[in-house]
């Protein structure tokens, strides 16, 4: 049996809550901290955030079966998150844009091909990224961050954010639709 | 893995092929649609260069160390030493001695697969939890690979994957029982990727596993067992290990 194993079984008492969170919860302390950054869009309240979360994590960490423990701490953070926005900013949660504007206008980024649009987005100013990706509605700015800053694969974020992975794929075809729109340079 | 979807759908599915999420039957029919519209080629191409944007100015981002400290103290960690745990050395070193007590198990007699994989994990996490994840710190292969000579009988092949998205970190000595084992650690955006390089005579099918939430792949080439860990996505860690075995050592 190995060690770290003890939950899973009756040797749950051989390990105890404070080994499982060091090992469970520790090492995914970054990404924690990049997702409540994004999601509650400050610094400051992102590590008010992720400190919560980790006291939901540490209570619950017996209830962890053992697997996925990086999209298992994402999905508390998540929801510290969340709870945040709520008191903090409720508008945020109330989707009015959904980008379904933005869904059929995939070919449109394409109609000058003269352009190589790919060569101006790499290299992008990082403030205006950073202010496109904030301006993202909750549900496509988490998707987004959760693939592309965190790393997550659709699987994981499907599990984390309580969707199917179709809708993973979508958000996040939209989400980044919506970005290259807004860093391209103005058109003409 | 995605479903197969109407042709309409191609332009969504771009975001899925890029993020390795499409089995390589519809990987290859969406390469070949590519091909044929450049509408599709351009979305992939912006798409890419956003996801690599998105990932050098912001995915590098750390917790602040106040905040580590703060959770820790919180949850009553604080005055515990700093790393390994001791109740990992001490869990770590009864599964040592175990092992060890069949010398030479690990050329003469191998022990089932799992047990060898979970020893590779801890070795994982311990580096996971280190301040520095590698004992020689360098992106140069030839820095990496002398640097083994003397510390293990045979330094492991050591190839720069930096263009296919895995940048070479560095490495350090793990030892299995009493073996002391290569291991190259690399990157791939934000997570790390310890690979072990183990000589061993029997070749074994690719496998692989999940212990405590790592993916675990495992593949014999030339003689020699590589265990790659990670906490990346199975798709992402199978890229690594393609990557890796199509590179040439010496190239």
């Amino acid at each position: 049996m190995p060690f770290w194993r003890g939950a899973q079984n009756d040797a749950r008492c051989v390990i105890s809550d404070k080994d499982r969170f060091r090992t469970v919860v520790l090492p995914h302390l970054d990404d924690c901290y990049r997702l409540a950054r994004w999601l509650t869009g400050n610094r400051a309240d992102a590590e008010d955030v992720v400190q919560e979360a980790c006291l939901d994590a540490f209570r619950g960490i017996t209830g962890f079966n053992g697997s996925h423990p990086r999209a298992w701490v994402l999905t508390i953070v998540r929801h510290a998150a969340y709870r945040w926005l709520r008191k903090n900013r409720p508008a945020a949660l109330v989707v009015v844009d959904d980008l379904e504007a933005l869904s059929v206008s995939g070919a449109q980024i394409a109609d000058s091909a003269a352009t190589p649009e790919a060569a101006l987005i790499a290299q992008a100013d990082t403030a205006r990224l950073e202010q496109a990706i904030a301006a993202l509605p909750v549900p496509f700015r988490e998707t987004l961050v959760l693939r592309d800053v965190n790393g997550l694969d659709y699987r994981d974020i499907a599990d984390v954010t309580g969707v199917p992975i179709g809708t993973v794929m979508s958000r996040l075809a939209r989400a980044r639709r919506r970005l290259i729109t807004t860093l391209r340079p103005n058109d003409p | 893995m995605i479903e197969p979807a109407p042709r309409s759908d191609n332009s969504l599915l771009v975001h899925g092929y890029l993020d390795g999420e499409l089995d390589p039957a519809h990987a290859l029919e969406l390469e070949r649609a590519i091909a044929a519209d450049p509408a599709l080629a351009a979305e992939r191409d912006s798409t890419q260069a956003l996801s690599s944007l998105i990932r050098d100015r912001l995915a590098g981002e750390r917790a602040p160390a106040g905040l580590r400290s703060r959770i820790e103290s919180t949850v009553g960690l604080r005055r515990a030493p700093p790393r390994p745990s001791w109740g990992m050395l001490a869990a770590a070193s009864v599964l040592v001695a175990v092992m060890a007590s069949g010398t030479t198990w690990l050329t003469s007699r191998p022990p089932p697969q799992t047990d060898v994989a979970e020893m590779i994990v801890a070795d994982h996490l311990r580096a996971l939890m280190a301040p520095q994840p590698a004992d020689v710190s360098s992106t140069d292969r030839h820095t990496v690979k002398p640097w083994f000579n003397g510390r293990v009988p045979q330094a492991p092949k050591v190839v720069d994957l930096t263009r296919e998205g895995f940048p070479l970190i560095g490495g350090r000595v793990d030892v299995i029982g009493r073996v002391p084992v290569p291991t190259l650690v690399y990157r791939h955006n934000q997570h790390l990727i310890s690979l072990t390089a183990v000589p061993a005579t029997d070749v074994n099918a690719p496998a692989r596993q999940t212990i405590a939430g790592f993916n675990v792949l495992e593949w014999s080439d030339n003689g020699v067992r590589y265990w790659a860990v990670s906490d990346l996505g199975a798709s992402d860690l199978d890229g690594f290990a393609k990557a890796f075995r199509a590179a040439e050592p010496d190239g």
